[in-house]
This record gives structure tokens, sequence and C-alpha cells, in this order.
């Protein structure tokens, strides 16, 4: 074989341009499935491992202290695999000098355990009264007004509690816990048991085991529950929206590059007959010289995908820290059978297109590969280039479009990446404009025309003093009466926002309270219906999934020493997983005498904002007109990602023209010089090949339309899945017929820009030397 | 088949053209002029410059220095858009392996040369028929290069050269691929081309192709003239 390597290194070198073209398209293709394939293998491993290593809680449940005792809930806790509680819970007010705020607390002899083992990773755990342990990650960034170590902090009214350690619980059981003694003390309103099962692989298995572990309970005992399977759904949330369309462009990507494989081959082998005939003359085998034609692409092909590898673990790390930095992200990255996959898996593709056209420089004759000319064969599609050149189209055009019918095999393989191309624009477009009128929806961007702030929540007395906030001067009756009346105006909707605790879970929430015109604020009910009573919220579909729910579940929020049942009415479409939405009727069953501190309103037609605003603030001044909804980053990532790989399949799908182009013309420079000698002017000569190649587009983006919708309509829903979001169906009707004809233009572009730069190198290449040769 | 020019004027004219290749000279200080209706016959051995000096009155390529008129156009002041232009008008040309398309018919092959100039297709099949005629080829009009002899082709491209009625006809060792007979028959062509006013300019290894069809031999040697002589046709 010592004399294929330097034959084979030889021929990368004199196609430059080619192995070029391999090496990038290659590098390009491989990444995308590295990042795919990494993000598919590792989106929900750091949550798996954190949550094995604590023996994480699968099922985290609270019960009503007044309906069912510790000894029952201890009885009925035989049937789960390993339990830990009962542990009295609260949620309690918090005083650390900063804003109000609120902390589910639970009383907790010992951090250990058979179940939600935590990790004590500074000072250490509580061991009397007036000791508080808080739930923090390492990883979380200690900034100014964070909690430390020995500080103090006041709970519920006047409890002072010094902070004697930190603690991380994967199953985030509480977000802080302090002794059974002190909780005792703090008057607990809930009993918290966590449990694992011997199956809880799905809901269905995790609803078994709560059935097991709740018979025989009285009725209306269990008040919350939180399952590990939407907390690891929800930590997989941001990887798992990547993953299928990274794997759709991943795949496309791959496709082209193994159609650009293969003509290039191809045509190294029909241009080279002369040179296959020349090594068997020499005496190289034939295995030898398929060897050599299959080293042409593979050298390529390895640095390429060696690169990709490379850079696809690079982005994939990136993407992953960031999404679970909150579960101990260092030195996550793409797994080695990943890597492994794509170093082997990718060239052996490569080589694989390849085969054939090596195949057939194995079995060519010397005799017949050295007599052999690079022309075409005669007789071949000549009934199509004898009625183009009886059309009125100027000959240079006819010509060109006559050109691809000479060598159908590649004209097919050049079409075919077209069509990649334009299934990968197609796909692209629908995917932006899906997420971004979905966006645009969720965020509800521009559904008012003015949002004034009211001033406080609560009823507390205004701050006083420089630099204090203006505050309404007016009544919250008064102010909604004034924005009303004040002409212009055509709904106003008033809110009051409250954090509040769902019982059962430990993130805190924000519940907005509607009244008015809530109905115009831009919110979209995607099921059920609205509120239409006190005791009644609308959620999103991210809340549902995160906490396991349903419409028509019933949850309680806990706001202060105050609780509510509400029953879940509606599902709105907005993206928040802590975003509540209620009616005034159920805030005067939490804070009657809250007033409202944002007032959303449309205006008529025509009318003037900024004479409404002032109109309005020349009565109470204390209005202030605020910024309005913006649309969130994630997406705006997302759309960002998806327009990169879209130009970077679209570059790969110019490529394959380009080089089918390249190929073209070299096989055809004494046709092109024969042209020139007899007057074709460069321009004729340009227009002959870009039209050759621009046909070719005008198909590629016929056929690559449909297929490019097809991704579109399986890979949105996929994503949506991912991202814990629901897209309404009219949403994935993003294709106007409009928008479908200038999408067959970007085939025709693909097809014009990969052809452009070597029909001008062709048109201008000195023709002397061909013409007066053989 | 001229135009314009009339007999006895110089339709091409080279002063003082040489052409570098890198390192290697191939003409050196080239100076001559060949008039309306001669058949000149350029000879030497190879690597002499022949080649490089059609090429040089085709405007395929570019002298390094020196001048190049050719039926008043100065090439050296043409851009390759005037330079295409100039081609498809004035000049006609051959080759030894005749560069036919492949893909088109013998009559469109032909055709194109016309169509190229904003004739329109009917118009172009219709020059290119007379011209089958008159060089003895119209039943082979829809048949494709690789079914044609190599004499056949080369009469086929004798009239794709002729379609434009070129101001000169450049032929580039127009028999060096045919055998005996066939070679006869291209030499019998050129020269009733020239007998009826076709100004040639043969390149060619090929003595008798020269004193058979040529009215002035010019002899080249490492790229410069080393003679000229006067021939008395042999036909």
């Amino acid at each position: 074989m010592s004399a294929v390597w330097p034959v084979s290194r030889a021929a990368v070198r004199r196609r430059r341009i080619q192995t070029l073209v391999i090496g990038v398209v290659v590098l390009l293709s491989t990444t995308m499935i590295v990042v795919a394939l990494g993000l598919l293998a590792a989106s929900s491993g750091p949550f798996d491992q954190a949550y094995t290593k604590q023996h994480g809680a699968q099922l985290l449940a609270s019960y009503d202290r007044t309906k069912v005792t510790d000894a029952q809930l201890t009885d009925a806790a035989r049937s789960a695999a390993a339990v830990a509680g009962p542990f009295g819970q609260a949620t309690v007010d918090v005083n650390t000098g900063g804003p109000a705020t609120s902390l589910v607390l639970v009383g907790r002899a010992d951090p250990a355990g058979t179940v939600d083992r935590l990790n004590v990773w500074k000072g250490r755990w509580a061991d009397k009264p007036g000791e508080i342990v808080l739930n923090r990650n390492p990883t979380d960034s200690t900034g100014r007004g964070t909690p430390t170590l020995g500080s103090a902090m006041t709970v519920a009214g006047n409890n002072k509690l010094t902070i004697v350690g930190f603690a991380y619980s994967v199953s985030q059981s509480a977000d802080a816990w302090v002794t059974p003694a002190q909780m005792t003390a703090l008057k607990p309103t809930s009993t918290q048991m966590l449990y694992r099962f011997a199956h809880a692989a799905t809901n269905a298995e995790l609803t078994a085991g709560q059935n097991g572990v709740t018979a025989g309970l009285p009725s209306g005992a269990l008040i919350g529950t939180q399952s590990y399977l939407a907390l690891r759904a929800a930590a997989a949330g941001e990887p798992n929206t990547f993953v299928p369309f990274l794997m759709v462009f991943g795949w496309l990507g791959l496709a082209v590059a193994v159609l650009i494989v293969a003509n290039v081959v191809s045509g190294a082998v029909v241009a080279g007959f002369k040179h296959i005939g020349v090594l068997k003359a020499l005496g190289f085998t034939p295995s030898q010289v398929m060897v050599v034609y299959l080293g042409m692409v593979s050298i390529p092909a390895v640095v390429g995908c060696a690169g990709g590898v490379v850079l696809g673990n690079i982005l994939a790390t990136s993407l992953l820290t960031r999404a679970f930095e909150n579960y101990g992200a260092e030195g996550i990255g793409v797994p080695i059978w990943v890597d492994v996959a794509a170093l082997l898996g990718v060239p052996a593709l490569v080589a694989l297109s390849a085969l054939v056209p090596a195949l057939r420089a194995r079995s060519l004759s010397a005799a017949q590969a050295i007599s052999a000319g690079s022309a075409p064969q005669s007789g071949r599609a000549l009934g199509v280039q004898r009625w183009l050149g009886g059309t009125r189209l100027p000959r240079s055009v006819s010509l060109g479009l006559g050109l691809p019918f000479a060598r159908p095999g590649r004209t097919a393989l050049t079409l075919a990446a077209v069509v990649l191309g334009v299934t990968s624009v197609t796909f692209a477009v629908g995917l932006g404009k899906s997420l971004t009128t979905y966006q645009t929806a969720a965020s509800r961007v521009g559904a008012v025309d003015v949002t004034m702030f009211g001033g406080l929540k609560g009823n507390g007395p205004p701050p006083q003093g420089e630099g204090a906030p203006p505050v309404a001067k007016l009544t919250d009756a008064q102010d909604e009466a004034l924005l009303r009346s004040t002409p212009g105006a055509s709904s106003v909707a008033a809110s009051a926002e409250v954090p509040m605790r769902m019982v059962g879970a430990s993130t805190d929430l924000r519940v907005s309270f509607y009244r008015g015109d809530f109905q115009q604020v831009g919110f979209r009910i995607i099921e059920g219906k609205w509120f239409d009573g006190p005791g009644q919220v609308v959620v999103s579909e991210r809340f549902l999934r995160q906490h396991g729910l349903a419409v028509g579940d019933t949850v309680v929020l806990q706001a202060q020493d105050k609780s509510v049942r509400v029953q879940i009415v509606g599902k709105a479409l907005y993206n928040s997983g802590d975003e509540v939405l209620s009616n005034w009727q159920t805030l005067a069953l939490v804070a009657p005498n809250q007033r409202a501190s944002i007032y959303e309103i449309t205006v008529k037609p025509g009318t003037d904002l900024d004479t409404y605003v002032s109109a309005v603030q020349a009565k109470d001044s204390g209005l202030l007109e605020t910024d309005g909804q913006d649309a969130g980053s994630f997406v705006t990532i997302v759309l960002a990602t998806v327009v990169l790989l879209t130009l970077m399949l679209g570059t790969v799908a110019a490529l394959g023209v380009f080089n089918t182009v390249v190929l073209n013309t070299r096989e055809r420079r004494r046709d092109l010089g024969m042209l020139k000698s007899i007057g074709m002017t460069p321009a004729q000569v340009t227009v002959m090949v870009v039209t050759s190649m621009v046909a070719l587009g005008a198909i590629g983006g016929l056929l690559g339309i449909p297929l490019g919708m097809i991704a579109h309509r399986v890979v949105v829903p996929a994503m949506a899945n991912g991202a814990q979001v629901e897209i309404p169906s009219f949403m994935l009707n993003v294709y106007p017929a409009s928008l479908l004809a200038l999408l067959i233009l970007a085939g025709i572009v693909i097809a014009a820009a990969g052809a452009y730069v070597p029909a001008r190198a062709a048109a201008h290449t000195t023709i002397a030397k061909v013409l007066h040769n053989e | 088949m001229t135009e314009d020019v009339g007999n006895g004027q110089a339709v091409v004219q080279l002063t003082a053209v040489r052409k570098e290749y890198g390192e290697s000279v191939a003409l050196d200080g080239v100076s001559l002029e060949i008039h309306a209706g001669e058949a000149v016959a350029v000879m030497g051995p190879s690597g002499s410059g022949k080649s490089t000096l059609l090429s040089m009155v085709a405007g395929l390529d570019r002298p390094t220095s020196g001048s190049v008129v050719v039926h008043g156009d100065d090439l050296g002041t043409l851009d390759e858009k005037g330079l295409a232009l100039f081609r498809r008008r004035r000049i006609g040309m051959i080759f030894q392996f005749f560069n036919l398309l492949d893909d088109l018919s013998a009559l469109d092959n032909v055709a194109l040369a016309a169509q190229l100039t904003g004739t329109s297709a009917s118009q172009a099949r219709k020059r290119a028929l007379e011209l089958f005629e008159e060089l003895g080829i119209a039943g082979r009009r829809n048949t494709y290069p690789s079914q044609l002899s190599g004499g056949e082709r080369q009469r086929v491209a004798v009239a794709r050269a002729l379609m434009n009625r070129p101001a000169i006809l450049l032929a580039d060792e127009p028999t060096g691929a045919l055998d005996t007979k066939a070679g006869e028959q291209v030499m019998d062509l050129l020269l009733d081309l020239n007998q009826i006013g076709q100004t040639l300019l043969l390149v060619t290894h090929d003595q008798q192709l020269a004193t058979r069809c040529a009215s002035r031999v010019i002899e080249f040697v490492d790229g410069q003239i080393a003679g000229e002589r006067s021939l008395e046709r042999t036909s």
C-alpha cells in the first residue's frame, strides 16, 4: 500500500477545492450531529446523577395536619420502598431586612435518612432551636444581599433564627430546615412525607405509588404533591427544546455531505479515467486504485469529522452547562460514545458514499480507461438539446438548460443537495414563524397600548423622602375610573401581583389577580375557560406539567398566613411556569385590601398615546407609564441558532452546487474554450453555466418545500413538548402561498450562489491551450 | 468571403509581438502582415511558437508586448467582451481535434455560431444548411459528432468557422488528426475557400498541406521568424 498513500495525497492536493468543500461540509454536519446527540444523551444525566446520589424523593407529599395524624401517615407509607417523614412544614414570612419573602420551612432532625439525603456543603445541620439551615445550590452566585453563615433572619413574625449551615436538596423538599422542636414552636400547618417507590419510571407508576401511600387516609388529607418526573422534565427543558431541530439540521447536513462526496468521487473518477488507466498501466491493482479514490475523500472527511467533534463538544458543553448549572454541571459534556460514534460513523458514511464510484474506477480496464475521453458520451438527452436549440431563448440560456441532461447522475446528486438545502430553509422559515408567533402571543407583546404602574403592592405606608417612587394619589377605584373616563380608552384591566406558594411545591409563584377587561390584555385561553367566580385560577401548560396537574384539578395556594383552595379552570398561552392568573374575587379571599398595581389599557384607533397618558397624569401624577411586555430571550436564542444553522446548511447546499459546477466546467473546458473561440462573451459563459444550475434550483425548490413543511410539522410540536409549552395548531399553519412562492426562490438562490463563482472562473479561463491540445 | 477589406490590404498586422509564459519565451519580437485573400502557412518544429501566434491573431491570448491589429481592430485595446465580439465577427477557427460539441447535432454545432450573434434559430439553421450543401455534408446534418468520420467532423468545423463570414480563417493543424484521404479533402476545401477570396492562416507541420494550400510560408524557430517564402500552388 506504500504506493497508494502518495498517490492519494497527490489527488487531495490536486483537488484542493473539492477537498476543502468535503472538509467544510463534513465539519459542519458533524458539529450539528454531535451537539444534537450530546444534548439528547445528556439531557437528563446531571439531574439523574444528583438525584441518585441524594436518594431523592420520587414523590413529595404535603398533608393537612388537621385531617391526618403522623401515626396514620407512617402506617400508610408501608407500601413505599423508602420513606422520610413525617416532618412538620410551614410557609413562613421572612424578614432579612430586604423585601418581604416567604419560605417553605420543614422541621428535620438530621440531613441523612433513606430519602432526600441532604448535602450540607457549608456550616453544619441545625441541632437546637433558634438555628436554621438554608437550601442553596453550591453553584449559586453569592452576590450582595445573599444571606451569609452566622447572620440572623426573622421568620413568622418575631422568631429570630441564626443561619448555621447551607444544604442542598435536589428534590427541592424545602427552602430551609429547622429542628423539629423549633418547627413545633412555629406551629406547622402541614406535614411533609418523602417517598421512594419500587417502580417510579413513569407518571402512571408514580400515581400507583401515591395511591398506595394515601390509601385509607381521610378524604382531603392530601393537599399537595410534587413529582420528581416534573422536576426532571423542567431540568431537561432547555436542552430538549434544542434537540429536535438540531437533529433535523444534523441529519440534513450529513445527507448533503454524503451527496457531495458521492458527486466529488464520481466526478473525479469520470475526469480521471486516464489517470486511472495510467495507474493500472503502472501496475496498481484494481483494489489499490479503489483505495486511492476512497483515500482522496477520506482524508478531508476524517479531518473535517475530527474538527466537527471538537466544535460539537465545545458547543454542547456550553449549552449543557448553562442548562444544568443548578445540578452541579461542572464536567458535564458530551458522552464519549457520541464522540466515538461520530468519529467512526461519519467517515464510514462518507467512505460508503464514495464506494460506488470508487468501485467503478476499480473495474475499469487499463486500455478502456486510457482511451476514454472525459467528454460525455453522445446520444444522451440529445433530443432535449435539439429542442432547446430551436426555442427563442438566448443561445447561452438554452445551452445552459441542456447541460444538466448531459450527466443525469451528477444532476440527480446536485438536485438532491439543493432539495435538502431548500428543505432546510423551508423548515427554518416555518420554525421561525411559529416560534415568533408563539412568543408574541405568549409574551403578549403589543397586546395593550399603555401600561401604567399604580403604586405599591399591598397597603403599607408609601415610602417617603427624596428618591422614593411616586405613588398613586387617588384610590384604586378612582384610578380605574379615571383611566376608563379619559378620552380614547377602550378597555382597562387592573391587576395586583401577590407572591404565593402552592402547598406541596417549594417554588415561588406569582399570582396576578385581575379585574375589569382582563380578556383584552392578550392572554389566549387554549383549554377550559376564564375564571368567573372566586377560587378559580388559569395557568400555563408549563405550570401544569411541572406540577403534574391538569385543568379541573384543585390546589391550595398560600400567602403569608392565608390559604385558599383554588380550582384550575383554564389553560392560557404563556411561557411562565411560576405565574398564575386569577381574579379579584379570589384576591378578596387572600388580601382583601390589596390595591391594583398595574393598569393595562387599550385605546381606540387614532388615539394619541402621549395625549392619553398626559391627561391621566394631570389628574393623578402618581400613575406612571411603564414598559409593556417584552419577548423573552430564549426564543431569540433558538431563532438565532436556527438562522445560523440555516445559513450553514444553505451554504453547504450551495457548496454542493459549487462542486458540481467546478466538475462540469473542468470536464467541459474544451467545449467552453470552443464556445469562446466562436465569440461567446464571458457574460454569456457565466449565464450559460449559472442557468444550468438555476433550473435545478427551481426544481429543487418545488421538491424541497413539502419536505421542509413536513419537518416543520414534526419538529415544532416536539420542541414545544421539550420546552413544556403548547403550540396551538393554528401556529403551525405558517406557509401562505406568497411565502411558498418565495421559498421556490430559495432553491434558485442556492443554485445561483453556488454556480456563480465557478461560472465566472470558467468565463475568464485562458482558452488557447485547451483548444490546441487534446 | 471577406467583407470590408479588399484584396491586397493587410488583414493582420503584428508588430514586435513578444509572448512569455513564465521563464519561457513563446514569441520573440514577431512582426508580420497578412493581406486579404492570402493563404499563409506557418511552419516550424514543436514549441517554435506557431500555435501561440495563432492564439494572438484569434484574440485567444494577449501578447506580453507588441501590438496585434486584425481587420483594423487593435486587440490590445479590447477587453474580454470586446475580444469575444471580435472573434464572433472577424475570426473563424478550425482545430486539429475539431472541438465540436458532442451534445449538439452537426447542424446545431454550426448554427450555434450564428445564434450567438442574435440570429434566430431558424435563420441560423437555414444558413448552416447552405454551408452544409456547399461543403457536401448536407446528408449528415442531423448526425452527432461521435457518429461522423474525422473528415466529416473537420468539414463541420469548417462550416462553423465560416458561419459568420470571417475576415480570416485560422486553421491549427487542420489535417493533423485525419487519414490521408480525409486530409486531402480538407486541403481541397481550404484551397477552394481561398480561391474564392477567403484569407487563410494555417499552422501546420504538413509540408504537403502548406505547398498545396498556401501562397506564402513563414518558418518559425524558437519564437522568431526564421524565414519566409512565396509558393506556387501545386494544385
